[in-house]
């Protein structure tokens, strides 16, 4: 646990008295951490960014498909899987980490994998998380959407898939949507992280498990300066995703 | 005339909404080349008729052939989908300028084909001058062309029209009656369901009638 690769915060007083950091130090300490290119800070950004964008490549297509299927087809039980579909979206991840854990575990079926404790674990349990959420809203658009649309295409001699891609595109900025919002997701949970990551500094310690671990320390510099980059992401994503949705009408000079 | 087969003959058509039994059709037949004004009641079954045809809704049929070929219309068969195109009352665009919208049913197949024809059609719709518009600003009389063009460089053999004067009036209107005589002699058949006044009276265009789910054929005006 005490592997000191933290350099700059070595380098913080560190003595009990000093333990009591007022909170405009940390801040001050916090922007330090980031521009000075502090290189722990970065490294654990880096494993979030990876981590969250390998999963939504691995999530999306699958996501994307069923959505579609869930909306554009009449089959026995699909109230209950749209259902069950928009329960997962309330699932805590803890409780998505603790059955992963479980499968992942030594004992697990898929304990010869070794992912526990691992990037992959993280992304397999991120893949997990990002699901329900990318499905549903996939769903909502497809749903939303003029079936006209589908019609059109199949008069005019579309065969499924390209049915299924001239939909897709007339809903790209919900599927958009969808995206923006599961990566969100996956990249601000921490539970599931914690559990199937475990935290370990270089490896797999995420932005969101590291400002739970300095916090719980006491030592909020580094928490802050996390948080402050979660934070400039969260409103990038929906700064584009209001681009995006503000101009549904002159969608072709976007792409 | 009669030696020629008709382009589509279908036989006992039956279509059933729960108890209500909206369709009890003895016979439909299309000639080639010929046009038809399918007019009803509001709920007649009008447009569930020619989405039948177009493959877009299911009935029971017991019999159905194209152009003397006994065809199934469940599943869709590839031939009467090359051959058949469906407009709707109110035509939706695809994201994209006009010209691509014309383009669409040309570029889902995967032969290559000729920008020309694709002007062609836009010429005969009216719409060359809006090509690289973007089509979803089109107006409603604007939109019902660039579909009526869409379709038409396919090259169907049957063209289902629904209601197409529906929703416009004045100008838009004309400008869409117009383009049915220019349909009829460039060989394809048409099959328009609707209420105007001046469509049904179009010369050489042969009268339908939906009255309690059964076909009636009308042969002059009255």
């Amino acid at each position: 646990m005490s592997r000191q690769s933290k350099t700059a915060l070595s380098r913080l007083p560190n003595t009990a008295s000093d333990r009591r950091v007022k909170i405009s130090d940390a801040i001050y300490q916090a922007f330090v951490l980031l521009f000075t290119g502090d290189a722990t800070l970065w490294q654990i950004v880096w494993v979030s960014i990876k981590t969250s964008l390998l999963a939504l490549l691995c999530a999306t297509p699958l996501a994307v498909w069923s959505g579609y299927q869930i909306a554009s087809t009449a089959f026995h039980g699909r109230r209950i899987v749209i259902w069950l579909l928009q329960a997962a979206l309330s699932f805590p991840t803890v409780l998505i980490g603790l059955l992963l854990y479980l499968l992942l575990s030594r004992q697990g079926i898929f304990g010869s994998w070794h992912w526990l404790f691992s990037q992959s674990g993280i992304v397999a349990g991120q893949v997990l998380i990002a699901l329900p959420v990318l499905t549903a809203l996939t769903l909502s658009a497809v749903q939303a959407a003029d079936t006209s649309y589908a019609e059109t295409a199949i008069t005019l001699g579309a065969g499924r898939w390209q049915v299924m891609r001239t939909v897709l595109h007339e809903v790209r900025f919900g599927v958009m949507a969808a995206l923006i919002n599961g990566f969100g997701r996956v990249l601000s949970e921490v539970g599931c992280a914690m559990m199937v990551g475990g935290n370990i500094a270089g490896e797999t310690r995420t932005i969101t498990t590291a400002i739970a671990l300095e916090t719980s320390k006491g030592e909020f510099a580094q928490g802050i300066a996390l948080g402050v980059v979660l934070i400039a992401f969260a409103l990038c994503m929906n700064a584009a995703l209001l681009l995006l949705q503000g101009n549904t009408w002159n969608a072709e000079q976007i792409r | 005339m009669s030696t020629t087969p008709p382009l589509l003959h279908l036989q006992g058509i039956h279509k059933q909404y729960g108890e209500r039994e909206l369709l009890a059709i003895d016979e439909l037949r299309i000639n080639c080349a010929s046009a038809y004004v399918l007019t009803g009641m509001n709920g007649s079954g009008k447009s569930s008729l020619l989405r039948i045809l177009a493959g877009l809704e299911s009935a029971q049929i017991r019999s159905a052939s194209f152009l003397g070929q006994p065809v199934r219309l469940q599943p869709y068969p590839v031939l009467l989908r090359q051959a058949i195109v469906y407009v709707h009352q109110h035509p939706v665009m695809f994201s994209g300028t006009v010209a691509d919208n014309v383009a669409f049913g040309l570029r889902l197949k995967k032969t290559p084909y000729q920008a020309q024809q694709v002007q062609a059609a836009m010429l005969w719709a009216g719409i060359a001058h809006l090509a690289n518009q973007n089509a979803k600003t089109l107006s409603g009389g604007e939109k019902q062309r660039v579909a009526l063009a869409r379709a038409k460089v396919l090259q169907p053999r049957l063209l289902l029209l629904d209601e197409p004067t529906s929703s416009l009036d004045g100008e838009a209107r004309e400008q869409i009656i117009a383009l049915i005589p220019t349909l009829i002699h460039s060989g394809s058949s048409v099959v328009i369901v609707c209420h105007d006044r001046e469509l049904i009276a179009l010369p050489d265009v042969q009268r339908l009638k939906l009255r309690d789910g059964q076909l009636f054929f009308r042969i002059d005006g009255s």
